[in-house]
């Protein structure tokens, strides 16, 4: 093996332009992935406009819903015979790329039906005028009082409707009564966040347990769940109604200081994660909290992760800011949309009616896996007020379907929520790492946004 | 270089001088065709790459560029001219992100071709055993997919359930934040990027080691060099050109570092390991502010191609 192949020029020469090739290579590789295919639009309508809907549909959603939607479609067929159901789980986050990503190529490849969020809703619907189908000449507007007060003009833009609701997630106050009354507190006493700033010092002094879980390092984009759950309950939130942006504002400020004050006490536990991924739910199942402030899919997501704490956990609704105050707040939803370039838009169409506007679909999803469901009319099921073992004989569900029929704070994701949550978390770090001052970090953060996105600022 | 000129010019007269002396000639049919094919075989054969370079580099090079000089929002685009890299400019975390790259580009590749210098010279001693186990064992992690090593990563450097923190609780250390805490969280993402490529380095040098004539070092040793100076003279020099393409190679893989951060930190804590790549991926997919991260992509062209002319023009001037 061991020749004289140093002296020898034209290898020396190969690795020398091997190297200059790579450097354009390298270049080159750097853009691959930002080219777009742009242009192809293809706006199809129904196969026919009467008539049964038939041909074949494809769904994506994610984990638990997609395993719930996969389960009806027997009883969809059973109604709709001719129509061809694919049901695909994309995960979450993957799903918004994928959608991103069609959408951004004029919707080749794009599923018919999606589950969208509400914090991606607007931008599909801002930034893509025809990536979402406009639902209401397919009979949507029938469905506009059947739903929690507050979500049809999260899905509508005025006459047209762009998906309809599916999950309606209130914010709970999830919390462990076993540590509660170890420290001799009584959660139910608890009116502001200065009584559960009070109440979590005492608990860490009683039982070492911090009081709640904040990803400190913001690992997760959604790590601030817990400022803007503040930020709602005083009936502001990052954007105000008009997109105007809210973040230098007395109420941002004060969530902030709230979160600062936890952090300082001590009650913070840095959880690598946001509720739903795993440094989040062991630092829950571990016990080291004692408050989960997580909206309403928590609950049934709690008796799955944590089966051990039955008859530990209790719920209430998360209190308010300045005594008096709201106590409640949709945190978040998530919608069924139809894709703008489906050929089979009433098929799709069908679809996402027969999941979301039967009481008996929903009841289904929510026995199955809790996703708290939009629509009023399920709630009149039994099952909604069961008294529930794992929360000590409470009928939980009870208290988000009362949280949801009060009025809340309409909020405006507006399409750069995306930008506003990186910064917000950035903020947040800052404060909770470095000890960093909330107003200077909003201040900085809410011209920042600003400039990114030339919105102006309230 | 020279031997390819001069075979060039000397094969072009060529066909020309035994044209008449073929048989079929006179006919002119005949033996021109396969010629005729023989020239045009080269290109079609490259056909096939390049038609897919074409479809899936060329073009959305050329794209990219284009769209760089639109805003655009989503699929509304509006043209902008110099707008998005005048942005650039005046952007506070593309800089951020610029001095992070660099950061790791400073601090991580010196350390990793040291490292990989090192080990193959390991692997190539006449003292070590089983070889082949070894050998592999340094390799495995370039094989390894990117993103299961960053899942790896993360979960062995996790602050409260991580092995890593683990293993130092059991001698009495101190828990570290390893993806956490911004110094930490860089000094997490460079030993991932080590362990992921100091093999892949190694086996380039260990491919050029072997290519080093034992005369040189006996010659060496006759002349009295011990193994430091035989390292220093014989070794170091012998691996000139595998380490001129590995510094190119490894400046290019760090500009361009996205896995590991997104994986790992997600660029965070407070942007501390935001890379550009990964700056572009999020204005591109997050915001879908398409038009300015290709013009942060440019961006990243240039800053590319000046540091790979940089260092192959130090090369050349040191031959």
């Amino acid at each position: 093996m061991r020749q004289s192949g140093m002296g020898d020029p034209s290898r020396r020469g190969f690795l020398k332009v091997f190297g200059a090739a790579a450097v354009a290579a390298g270049g080159v590789g750097a853009l691959a992935g930002c080219g777009t295919v742009g242009g192809a639009k293809n706006t199809s309508s129904a196969g026919s406009a009467s008539g049964a809907p038939s041909g074949s549909i494809t769904v994506w959603s994610w984990a638990n819903p997609a395993a719930e939607l996969k389960a009806l479609v027997p009883q969809f067929n059973a109604v709709y015979p001719h129509v061809q159901v694919s049901v695909q789980d994309i995960g979450n986050p993957a799903i918004w790329d994928k959608i991103t990503i069609a959408m951004e190529a004029g919707g080749s490849g794009l599923a018919d039906v999606l589950h969208l969020g509400v914090d991606y809703l607007p931008s599909y619907i801002e930034k893509f005028p025809d990536g979402l189908a406009d639902l209401s000449g397919l009979g949507a507007n029938k469905y506009r009082s059947a739903f929690a007060p507050g979500l049809w003009e999260t899905v509508s833009r005025g006459p047209k409707v762009y998906a309809l609701p599916w999950e309606a997630n209130a914010s709970g106050f999830f919390y462990r009564e076993d540590l509660f009354q170890k420290a001799g507190v009584d959660a139910t006493s608890l009116q502001t966040w200065d009584d559960v700033i009070a109440a979590g010092k005492e608990i860490k002094a009683r039982t070492g347990v911090a009081l709640l879980a904040i990803d400190k390092s913001a690992s997760q984009a959604d790590s601030a769940n817990l400022f803007q759950l503040l930020l709602q309950l005083q009936d502001s939130f990052y954007f105000d109604i008009s997109g105007r942006i809210t973040l230098n504002t007395p109420e941002a400020v004060t969530a902030l200081t709230i979160v600062k004050q936890l952090g300082d006490a001590g009650l913070v536990f840095d959880a690598q994660g946001s509720p739903g991924s795993t440094g989040y739910d062991s630092a829950v199942k571990n016990g080291d909290v004692a408050v989960c402030p997580d909206p309403a899919w928590y609950g049934g997501y709690l008796e799955t992760l944590a089966p051990a704490d039955r008859g530990d956990w209790r719920l209430m609704l998360p209190p308010s800011v300045t005594a008096g105050g709201s106590r409640s707040a949709i945190v978040n939803s998530t919608h069924l949309a139809v894709a703008g370039t489906s050929p089979n838009q009433r098929a799709a169409f069908a679809f996402a009616e027969f999941m979301l506007t039967r009481p008996s679909s929903q009841v289904s999803v929510f026995k199955a896996k809790g996703i708290f469901p939009a629509l009023l009319d399920a709630y009149a099921d039994p099952v909604f007020h069961v008294a529930d073992p794992y929360f000590g004989g409470q009928k939980y569900a009870e208290v988000f379907i009362d949280e949801l029929s009060k009025p809340s704070y309409p909020t405006n994701y507006t399409s750069d929520y995306a930008r506003a949550l990186k910064l917000i978390d950035d903020a947040q770090t800052q404060v909770l790492q470095q000890g960093a001052d909330p107003a200077a970090v909003l201040k900085s953060a809410a011209a920042q946004l600003a400039a990114q996105t030339g919105r102006s600022q309230s | 270089m020279t031997g390819v000129h001069v075979e060039a010019h000397v094969e072009a007269p060529v066909p020309a001088r035994t044209r008449p002396e073929e048989p079929g000639a006179r006919s002119g049919r005949g033996p021109r065709r396969p010629r005729r094919y023989g020239r045009l075989a080269p290109y079609l054969f490259i056909l096939p790459a390049l038609t897919l370079f074409a479809c899936f580099q060329l073009y959305p090079i050329a794209w990219s560029f284009v769209l760089s000089l639109y805003h655009t929002d989503g699929t509304i685009q509006t043209w902008t001219g110099l707008g998005n890299y005048r942005r650039l400019l005046h952007d506070p975390l593309f800089f951020t992100a610029l001095r992070n790259t660099l950061t790791i580009l400073v601090v991580q590749v010196p350390i990793m071709l040291a490292l990989a210098v090192g080990l193959s010279v390991a692997l190539n001693s006449a003292l070590l055993r089983w070889k082949p186990l070894f050998r592999l064992g340094f390799f495995l992690p370039v094989v390894t997919a990117l993103v299961t090593y960053g899942l790896l990563m993360g979960v062995l450097l996790s602050d409260n359930n991580g092995a890593v923190n683990w293993l130092l609780s059991t001698v009495g250390l101190p828990k570290v934040h390893w993806l956490t805490d911004p110094f930490w969280a860089r000094v997490s993402i460079m030993l991932a990027l080590t362990w992921h490529y100091t093999g892949y380095n190694a086996v380039i040098y260990l491919a050029r080691l072997q290519g080093i004539p034992d005369e040189h070092y006996e010659a060496a040793a006759v002349d009295g060099a011990g193994p430091l100076r035989r390292f220093w003279h014989v070794t170091l020099p012998g691996l000139r050109p595998a380490l001129v393409l590995t510094v190119v190679l490894s400046t290019i893989g760090t500009l361009q570092l996205f896995d590991e951060p997104y994986i790992m930190t997600g660029g965070g804590p407070n942007n501390a390991t935001e890379t550009i790549a990964l700056y572009m991926y999020q204005t591109g997919f997050r915001y879908f502010d398409f038009g300015y991260a290709c013009a942060i992509g440019y961006a990243l062209v240039l800053i590319i191609s000046v540091f790979g002319l940089i260092q192959v023009r130090l090369a050349k001037e040191e031959d």
